[in-house]
């Protein structure tokens, strides 16, 4: 399979001196056309740095990142935005509050100049599973769930290639949760897209992710297969600390739980 | 009552508790009409937003703020009816006998006070002790959550803690006037998986060694299922189902069923997840 994205030592860094943050050191992965990759690690990981770095949304790195074929400069073009769109975590802080679903849809195909706005808005409402009905109401009258599917409509609408999906369903409740989850798995075998799946859920990324890398310290520690994940052997520990406190309250196990810091 | 496992004198009965919000569209039912009661145990409230759960930990306490109305056929803690008590005697009972833990530290500690001196404040507001004895008194409890450099974070002020640490923080504060029942109110929730388990833990250990009630409520069944004694089941403000956390798995509650169904598993199927379908019989029939 040709790769849709190849990302080779990035690095990220902020402010300087004494305030120096290395966020990111010598991440490398790549993505096979029509797969999801997980990203998965605490706060503090860098995952959705190297997630902001993909996207265009952070200046501040240094590799190589290539997609779609096209190596990337620190500055993207309207192509790029095209090819390339993210779904944020917070359905509450993403949408525009004084704008309509219309107007919050219409932005981008104006951006793009993309004829036949009306049909574009309202097949991709019907796509994400929200009716006509939606189209001229505002953020605060829909609940988080639908939120978050105009927020998917939004980055759909440009018929990109990849989405990068940040956390998307981490303010959901778990039963919105599974119908986001479905959404996304259905859009992705419908339009044969290409998925980045930040989490710091270990059972979403097992569902949604063919492979995954766990990040500390800014760092991957281990890339596996989810396959591996599935039968509890990921190899390295923090990974397995990761995975045990995920199954639940576990008291003996808890006292086992090392501080992992940083490699090399 | 169904569901209650009747001790005789049980730290906290709850009976037919209401909680309503007036608003120009009518009256808001946050809870309508739930009972329980709890032991020196630990003890899970679950459901998703809205459900009422905290608005039922905070009833208990009555730190529903107006225009709420909290009503109840029976309120009652350690023998003290809550509803009848005073605002005086009910000082007298927050903190001290019981408190609570809210969910994220940054909104709950005063960020121009030093964290340790906000801990000896808590114990000096319920306990006549020299300033001495209470900074004494607050190292030892930050102690006890496994702060590992206590002298050091008692001149911390809040922003210079951690997540994790600032809830452990708050959990030495709510602890250290020694109450009989804690209501934790999502209080790892903010917090990595690991960190939120350690935190866990603590309030564990404390439950065991204090014989402590704990009310703890969660959104997160799995967690509960695996952390508390007996669960509550709350949906649009009702009780759905009481069961003991280990027979969670075999709960027969159709809700109950829904919400456990549609959490992914590390080790499940690549398949679409069930989705939830929400009967409107579950609107009218709580337990």
């Amino acid at each position: 399979m040709t790769s849709m994205i190849d990302v080779v030592k990035l690095n990220v860094v902020f402010g300087d001196g004494a305030d120096r943050v290395h966020a990111v050191r010598d991440v490398s992965f790549r993505v096979p056309e029509g797969a999801t990759f997980g990203l998965v690690g605490e706060s503090g990981s860098g995952k959705s740095t190297v997630l902001r770095a993909l996207s265009g949304l952070n200046p501040n790195w240094t590799g190589r990142v290539v997609i779609a074929g096209q190596p990337q400069g620190i500055r993207r073009d309207k192509a790029f935005y095209k090819l390339v769109q993210m779904v944020f975590q917070d359905p509450y802080g993403s949408l525009h509050p004084r704008h309509t679903v219309d107007r919050i849809l219409m932005e981008p195909l104006a951006i793009h100049r993309l004829d036949n706005p009306d049909r574009r808005i309202e097949q991709v409402l019907g796509e994400v599973g929200l009716g006509p009905a939606f189209r001229f109401r505002y953020p605060h009258q829909l609940s988080g769930g639908q939120r978050q599917r105009v927020a998917i409509a939004r980055a759909l609408i440009l018929e990109p290639k990849v989405l990068l999906l940040d956390e998307p369903t981490s303010a959901l409740d778990v039963s919105v949760q599974a119908e986001v989850l479905n959404l996304l798995q259905r859009l992705k075998q419908e339009r044969g897209l290409t998925y980045i799946l930040v989490s710091h859920n270990l059972a979403v990324v097992a569902h949604m992710c063919d492979e995954l890398a766990v990040m500390n310290h800014g760092a991957v520690v281990e890339e596996l297969e989810v396959s591996r994940l599935k039968r509890h052997d990921p190899s390295h520990p923090y990974t397995r600390q990761l995975m045990v406190a995920s199954l639940g309250y576990d008291r003996a196990a808890i006292d086992r739980f090392e501080e992992f810091g940083r490699e090399g | 009552m169904p569901g209650q496992q009747t001790t005789k004198h049980p730290l906290l009965a709850v009976e037919d508790l209401h909680v309503t919000f007036p608003t120009r569209k009518g009256l808001v039912e946050a809870v309508r009409g739930i009972s329980f009661s709890l032991g020196r145990e630990k003890l899970g409230i679950v459901g998703e937003s809205g459900s009422g759960k905290s608005m039922t930990g905070r009833a208990i306490l009555r730190l529903v703020a107006k225009p709420g109305i909290v009503r109840a056929k029976r309120l009652e803690f350690d023998g003290i009816d809550l509803q009848r008590a005073g605002e005086a005697q009910l000082r007298q009972i927050r903190g001290q006998r019981i408190s609570m833990v809210m969910q994220d530290p940054k909104f709950s500690l005063n960020p121009v006070m030093r964290v340790g001196e906000q801990i000896a404040e808590a114990y000096r507001t319920h306990q006549k002790v020299a300033a001495a004895e209470a900074k004494r008194r607050a190292l030892e409890m930050l102690k006890a959550v496994r702060i590992r450099d206590p002298e050091r974070v008692y001149r911390a002020y809040p922003h210079e803690v951690s997540g994790g640490m600032g809830q452990r923080i708050m959990i030495a504060m709510m602890l250290i006037p020694d109450p009989d029942l804690l209501i934790a109110d999502e209080p790892t929730s903010a917090l990595d998986v690991t960190v939120q388990l350690q935190v866990l833990a603590i309030l564990d250990d404390l439950v065991t060694q204090r014989g402590m009630g704990l009310i703890f409520i969660s959104h997160d069944l799995n967690l509960v299922a695996s952390f508390c004694d007996r669960v509550v089941i709350m949906y649009a403000g009702r009780v759905m189902e009481i069961c003991d956390a280990k027979n969670l798995q075999a709960a027969q509650h159709p809700y109950t069923r829904g919400l456990l169904n549609c959490l992914p598993k590390i080790d499940g199927e690549g398949h679409d997840l069930p989705v939830l379908r929400r009967d409107p019989a579950w609107l009218e029939h709580g337990l």
